[in-house]
């Protein structure tokens, strides 16, 4: 019993393949049905693929890995769900590998069950010791070869001892039945054809004492050799427990070590705001390493403020910023356990828990998208709509953070215009801010210019107004719908700056 | 343009849907790590000359890792607290009536507040203890909790037509898309192979979501069809803190990055990188773009400044 059912989670995975193929066709076609039901609802936030099979394989191989098997459900399915696989699927996966925790405990109760079978086999049959003894060992040996490296730890060490206890019992036996005799024969022909040389040669009676004194010391000989081998053995194999005891409390030590290793970066970060990837611990280890050249980066000094680390960012994947020496300073303190001198006691908490909230004194307003909604979108090549709309008659004086609408619109938008200016007209009551006019057309010429194709029209516009001190002239250009030309005019303002910030990057 | 010089490190700004001028700012003392937090309303003058105000600034006892306007109150603003707690504050009231709640529920720090623009009634808080937690003002504990993510949870992002949509991006370097009608999340999107520090929804395509993360790319993806990204965006040299799609335009994004740059991408055009910015002198650790005023953008960083300035200028400019 205890047998068959440790070989079941394999079995089932190979005998019953085709079954739950078959299910998961039919659960296929269900689910199908359903979601062809639910995307008539037209909700497109909803993931309506069927179930893909080779993804569940894929799922089903990685949950039935040891190693994994080993790691809480939560981090199986963070990984499953970061390879792209939709919930139903790594449902449909956790569904197929049986539960693992309940596996991992009738695993050790079955190795348990196998070793005390295997022992009383061997106090049974001590003259056919050897063969019952194979069997045992061989059996021992496949059960742990299926359930290899499961569930490390105890059930694993005492597989172990066990093992080395039959074997060291079964050498002894087997050397007390078959080797000694064979040794004493052997011995005995030794001594015999000594004897008879003896025997030739002197007396046969003297001889025969001296023969069996010879025999007597050979045996004693090897019975001492015997002995010495015997407890050979067995210091060996109190040796090699302790070995393999030592070797298992060493691996629990690293075990721990590297949860507290884990546990303090993932302090260190939720405190210092390092970014970095966490899901080995080799690329642990790294981080601690970076966090320490880093520290080491920030104390080696640089006063200015704008922060450079003079050596590049460490690691290949996510490079870590070079966090500001202050900021170094400030994560050594906490490291250290001493608290920044500048912190307050400050009691935040409401004073009234209840306390209403005041009456809203304006309404809300609509946002710029709602807006445009209520107009036609038929093309997409009108992106541009937001802002020209909105201009009813309004103030003469415009804030600085308000555009001074020089805007250059094709001929099309016109009618957009017309349309927008009368929908905003039913909803200028609500709102406080109307924005200004454009301005009047100053120059007829102009206007005609703005006719013309764009692309001659604004280089010309930029070149007017390089010397005009007022950036905000010609500021949203860039906003229309083409961004070349957005990126002529900013690269124009701000040449100087993306040249220096190439230049720096590529000190990198 | 104007500077606001904050006493702590920045860690994100988000302008106020009712007034075209405010804008609040969450800071924390030592980067973050251990110290107080600070909590900034600050109103733009007129004239630019004219330095940024502060309307109104509350201290908590740990940082400040978020804060979200609401939508339904002008004066209401939401702070994600480095201690798990929830904290609401109003500014109308006087600030030794404030803050008028404290939830404590999440039990690590709480990384982002995002308030519901379509039903305006609700908003929602993500944490480093894996969740996220759905609240309204009305009632003291949270309506729900979502827990399926394996890591911290960066970000959790309201769908800006779907009332009941919105995206959480998680150090479990899974993107998910949750139904709060649903028992769980109903998408899974496996968006990077590192950490995704953040994600925002298109103000103008209800199914593309934009992602950002240590991998130092951007990706934009297409929940129709999300095995492969729509586009990828590289550029920055390192991790991408924050990414906002511009609420004007349909294809233009910004984000701010650990490599101290602001950039504005047009993810559908070959040569992505429309603009970038490189004002801050550490880490640029939050970006936002006005709602009410087109082009108008903020940021923040651990140099503890405060930039406002429209796209295509100077931020650094007097």
């Amino acid at each position: 019993m205890a047998s068959q059912s440790h070989s079941l989670p394999i079995s089932t995975l190979q005998n019953t393949g085709g079954e739950i193929a078959h299910t998961e066709n039919v659960d296929q076609h269900n689910s199908e049905e359903e979601l062809g039901k639910r995307s008539s609802d037209a909700s497109v936030f909803v993931n309506s693929e069927p179930m893909r099979e080779d993804q569940i394989q894929n799922a089903v191989k990685f949950l039935s890995h040891p190693k994994v098997r080993g790691s809480p459900v939560i981090h199986r399915r963070s990984f499953l769900e970061k390879k792209g696989l939709t919930k139903e699927e790594i449902d449909e996966a956790f569904r197929r590998v049986p539960d693992s925790t309940s596996s991992v405990q009738t695993a050790g109760v079955n190795q348990d069950g196998q070793l005390k079978p295997s022992s009383n086999i061997q106090q049974q049959g001590q003259p056919q010791a050897l063969q019952p003894i194979v069997p045992a060992s061989a059996g021992v040996i496949t059960s742990l070869g299926t359930l290899s490296r499961r569930h490390f730890h105890w059930s694993h060490a005492l597989i172990a001892v066990g093992l080395l206890a039959t074997s060291g019992v079964g050498t002894v036996i087997l050397i007390k039945n078959s080797v000694l005799p064979w040794l004493k024969s052997w011995l005995r022909n030794v001594v015999l054809e000594e004897g008879n040389n003896q025997f030739k040669r002197t007396d046969s009676k003297p001889t025969l004492a001296e023969e069996a004194a010879q025999a007597a010391k050979a045996a004693a000989v090897a019975a001492a050799d015997m002995a010495k081998a015997s407890q050979e053995l067995l210091s060996s194999k109190i040796e090699a427990k302790r070995y393999f005891v030592e070797v298992v409390s060493l691996l629990d030590k690293q075990v721990k070590e590297m949860k507290l290793m884990t546990d303090a970066i993932r302090r260190l970060e939720a405190s210092g705001e390092l970014y970095v990837s966490k899901q080995e611990n080799r690329q642990v280890t790294q981080t601690s390493s970076k966090i320490q050249q880093l520290i080491v980066n920030g104390k080696s000094g640089y006063e200015s403020q704008s922060v450079r680390s003079s050596s590049p960012p460490v690691s290949v994947q996510a490079s870590s910023a070079p966090h500001p020496k202050s900021y170094m300073e400030i994560m050594a303190m906490i490291q250290r356990g001493e608290k920044p001198s500048n912190i307050r006691e400050i009691d935040d908490s409401p004073p009234n828990p209840y306390q209403q909230p005041s009456n809203p004194r304006l309404p809300p307003r609509p946002k710029p998208w709602e807006v445009s909604q209520l107009q036609n979108t038929s093309t997409q090549v009108l992106q541009y709509q937001a802002n020209g709309k909105l201009q009813d008659s309004g103030e003469n004086s415009v804030p600085w953070w308000q555009t001074k609408n020089i805007r250059i619109k094709e001929i099309d938008n016109e009618i957009e215009y017309n349309v927008a200016s009368a929908a905003s007209n039913q909803q200028a009551v609500q709102r406080l801010w109307v924005p200004p006019q454009p301005p009047p057309i100053a120059m007829p010429e102009a206007a005609e210019a703005i006719r013309r194709p764009r692309s001659l029209v604004q280089k010309e516009v930029v070149q007017d107004d390089q010397s005009a001190p007022h950036l905000s002239e010609f500021s949203n250009g860039s906003n229309s719908e083409d961004a070349i030309e957005g990126n002529i005019i900013n690269s124009l303002v701000s040449s100087g700056k993306i040249q220096n910030h190439e230049e720096s990057y590529e000190e990198k | 343009m104007p500077v606001f010089k904050t006493p702590f490190n920045g860690y994100s700004v988000k302008f106020s849907p009712f007034y075209e001028n405010r804008l609040a700012v969450a800071t924390a003392q030592n980067f973050g790590i251990l110290g107080n937090g600070r909590l900034h309303v600050l109103d733009l003058s007129p004239d630019p000359s004219l330095p940024i105000a502060e309307l109104a600034a509350y201290d908590t006892a740990d940082g400040v890792y978020d804060v979200a306007w609401s939508e339904s109150h002008d004066s209401i603003v939401i702070a994600a607290v480095a201690d798990g707690s929830v904290k609401l504050y109003d500014l109308a009231l006087p600030p030794t009536s404030n803050p008028i709640r404290s939830f404590q529920e999440h039990t690590r720090e709480v990384h982002s507040a995002d308030y519901n623009p379509v039903r305006r009634d609700s908003f929602l808080s993500s944490s480093w203890d894996d969740t996220v937690k759905l609240w309204t003002l009305d009632r003291p504990t949270s309506v729900r909790t979502f827990k399926e993510h394996a890591y911290c949870v960066y970000s959790a992002v309201w769908n800006p037509r779907h009332a009941d949509v919105f995206a959480s991006a998680s150090g479990d370097c899974t993107v998910r898309v949750w139904d709060v009608r649903e028992p769980g999340s109903t998408m899974i999107l496996p968006a990077h192979d590192f950490e995704v520090l953040a994600c925002d929804w298109n103000k103008y395509d209800e199914c593309v979501i934009a992602t950002a993360s240590v991998d130092k790319s951007l990706r934009v993806w297409d929940v129709r069809n999300y095995r492969v990204p729509v586009s990828v965006l590289n550029g920055h040299g390192y991790a991408v803190r924050k990414v906002k799609f511009s609420p004007h335009v349909r294809n233009l994004l910004v984000s701010c990055s650990y490599d101290m740059t602001v950039c504005v991408w047009d993810f559908m055009v070959e040569d992505a990188l429309v603009s970038r910015y490189d004002h801050h002198t550490e880490f640029a650790v939050g970006v936002d773009m006005s709602v009410l005023v087109e082009g108008l953008m903020a940021s923040t960083g651990w140099d503890e400044l405060v930039y406002v300035w429209q796209h295509g200028t100077d931020p650094r400019a007097p």
